[in-house]
C-alpha cells in the first residue's frame, strides 16, 4: 500500500471516529437531558429494577446518573478525556444493557409474546421502545465506545488525553519551582 | 504520584509500531492504568458535576428523603395486566385492594367514587378528591373540584391541600391507577402529618377508569369550572 492510500484511508477513518464521537456524545446528552429533566420518572424507572432497598441509594443513582451522562456526552463532544469517558460509558452500558435484557425477558415470560415484541419504557431517556430496538442501540454505542477506547477521534479534540505524555516527561519537580 | 518513564514522549516515544492499536492514529504513549486512572478521573469529577447539579437543579431530588413510603420494591408491571384476563376473583382491583388493606389502607372502586362524587357534601367541602399525579397532567385534567398533592414535592402543596384535607369528613386520592402508587405514597403523606387514616381512601381504578366511565373532568387549576365531559 503506498503513502498516499494509507494516507486517505487514515482521513477517512479520522472523519467517521469524529463523527462516531459526536454522535455519542450527543446521544448521552440528549439522553441525560431528558432524564434530568423528569426526576421524578427517572426515579420511579430506577425503582421498577429492584436494585437496592436503601432509598438514600435509589435516590442517589436516579438524582446522579442523569448529570453524570450529561457530563461524559459534553466530553465527548467537546473531546476531552475521550478515552476515560469512553470506560465510563462502557462501565455504564454494559450493566444497563443486562438490567434491560433481564426486565425484557421478565415482561416477555408474563405476557407469552415473542422478545421483539416487547415494548416498555426501560427508563433510558427514549419512553417506550421495542426491546431489540434498544438492545441493538445499546450494542452500537457500546461498540463505538470500545472504537473510542481505542484511541480514534483525536482530531477536533480540546484535550483528548487529560495526563498527556509531553507533560510526564518533563523532569520530575520541574513544575514545582 | 506516579513515576513516568522517560522516552514517552507524544511525537517521538519509541513505542513500537505493533502497539498502535489504530494504524491512522499518531504514536500514543498509552498504557492501560493511564487509560483507567482518567477514567477514574472523568469518575470522580463527573459525580461531583451530577450530584452539583443536582442539588442546583429545582427539579432536584431530595437523596435522603424516603420517596416510596409504601416500599421500594415494586412487581413487573406487565404482571398485573396479566391478572386482568383470570377470574373476576383475582382482578387487578381486587388484588390491589387486599394489597391495600394489608397496609392498613382503605380503597374505593369506581362505582363508590362516582357515588362520592354525586353525594351533595361533596359540594359542601366534606368530601374531597386529592390528585396525586404531577402538575403536568394535573392542568391536563383532572376530577372537578380535585386538590393537588403531588407527593415527590409535597412541601409545595401542603398549604394548600392541609386545610382542605382537615375540614373533609372523607378524602378520596387518585392518580393514575393500575401499577401507580402515587396515591398511596400521597395517603401515607397525608396519614403521617395528621390526617385520620379513617377519613382517607384510594380509588384505584385512578383518572383513566374515570374517564373510561365517561365522567368529567375538570382542565386548569382547581375549580377554573373549565369542564370536558369524556366520552364513553
Amino acid at each position: 500500500m503506498n503513502t498516499s492510500s494509507s494516507s486517505w484511508n487514515c482521513t477517512v477513518a479520522d472523519i467517521f471516529a469524529v463523527l462516531a464521537r459526536w454522535s455519542v456524545g450527543a446521544v448521552f446528552l440528549y439522553l441525560g437531558l431528558n432524564k434530568a429533566l423528569h426526576p421524578v420518572e427517572f426515579l420511579k424507572m430506577v425503582r421498577q429494577y429492584d436494585l437496592v432497598q436503601s432509598s438514600l441509594l435509589l435516590n442517589s443513582i436516579a438524582a446522579a446518573l442523569p448529570w453524570f451522562e450529561i457530563f461524559c456526552g459534553l466530553l465527548l463532544l467537546a473531546g476531552v478525556a475521550v478515552r476515560g469517558t469512553a470506560v465510563m460509558l462502557i462501565v455504564m452500558l454494559v450493566p444497563f444493557t443486562v438490567l434491560v435484557f433481564r426486565r425484557a425477558l421478565a415482561i416477555q415470560s408474563a405476557l407469552a409474546i415473542p422478545f421483539c415484541a416487547v415494548k416498555f419504557d426501560c427508563g433510558c431517556g427514549n419512553g417506550e421502545e421495542f426491546i431489540c430496538r434498544k438492545l441493538l442501540e445499546n450494542f452500537l454505542l457500546i461498540a463505538l465506545s470500545i472504537w473510542l477506547l481505542a484511541g480514534c477521534g483525536r482530531r477536533l479534540c480540546l484535550r483528548h488525553t487529560l495526563m498527556s505524555c509531553a507533560a510526564k516527561t518533563s523532569p520530575i519537580g520541574a513544575g514545582l519551582k | 504520584m506516579f513515576v513516568v518513564r522517560q522516552g514517552m514522549a507524544h511525537a517521538d516515544c519509541p513505542i513500537p509500531l505493533k502497539d498502535k492499536i489504530i494504524q491512522c492514529e499518531t504514536p500514543v504513549c498509552h498504557g492501560t492504568a493511564k487509560i483507567f486512572l482518567e477514567a477514574l478521573l472523568v469518575a470522580v469529577i463527573g459525580a461531583t458535576f451530577a450530584f452539583g447539579a443536582n442539588l442546583i437543579s429545582p427539579r432536584g431530588l431530595a437523596l435522603t428523603r424516603n420517596y416510596f413510603p409504601a416500599g421500594i420494591s415494586r412487581p413487573v408491571p406487565a404482571a398485573r395486566d396479566i391478572t386482568s384476563t383470570n377470574s373476576p376473583a383475582t382482578s387487578p382491583a381486587q388484588l390491589l385492594a387486599a394489597q391495600l388493606q394489608q397496609q392498613g389502607l382503605q380503597s374505593v372502586d369506581g362505582r363508590q367514587a362516582e357515588q362520592l362524587f354525586h353525594d351533595p357534601r361533596f359540594q359542601q367541602g366534606s368530601i374531597v378528591f386529592i390528585d396525586a399525579r404531577d402538575e403536568q397532567h394535573y392542568q391536563e385534567g383532572h376530577i372537578p373540584g380535585a386538590c393537588e398533592f403531588d407527593p415527590y414535592y409535597p412541601e409545595k402543596y401542603f398549604s394548600t391541600a392541609l386545610p382542605v384535607c382537615q375540614a373533609a369528613e372523607q378524602i378520596v386520592i387518585y392518580c393514575n391507577g393500575g401499577d401507580c402508587d402515587d396515591s398511596e405514597s400521597a395517603t401515607i403523606l397525608l396519614r403521617d402529618v395528621g390526617i385520620a387514616n379513617r377519613k382517607l381512601f384510594i380509588y384505584t381504578g385512578g383518572i383513566p377508569e374515570w374517564i373510561t366511565n365517561g365522567l368529567p373532568v375538570e382542565i386548569g387549576g382547581r375549580n377554573s369550572g373549565n369542564l370536558r365531559s369524556a366520552i364513553k
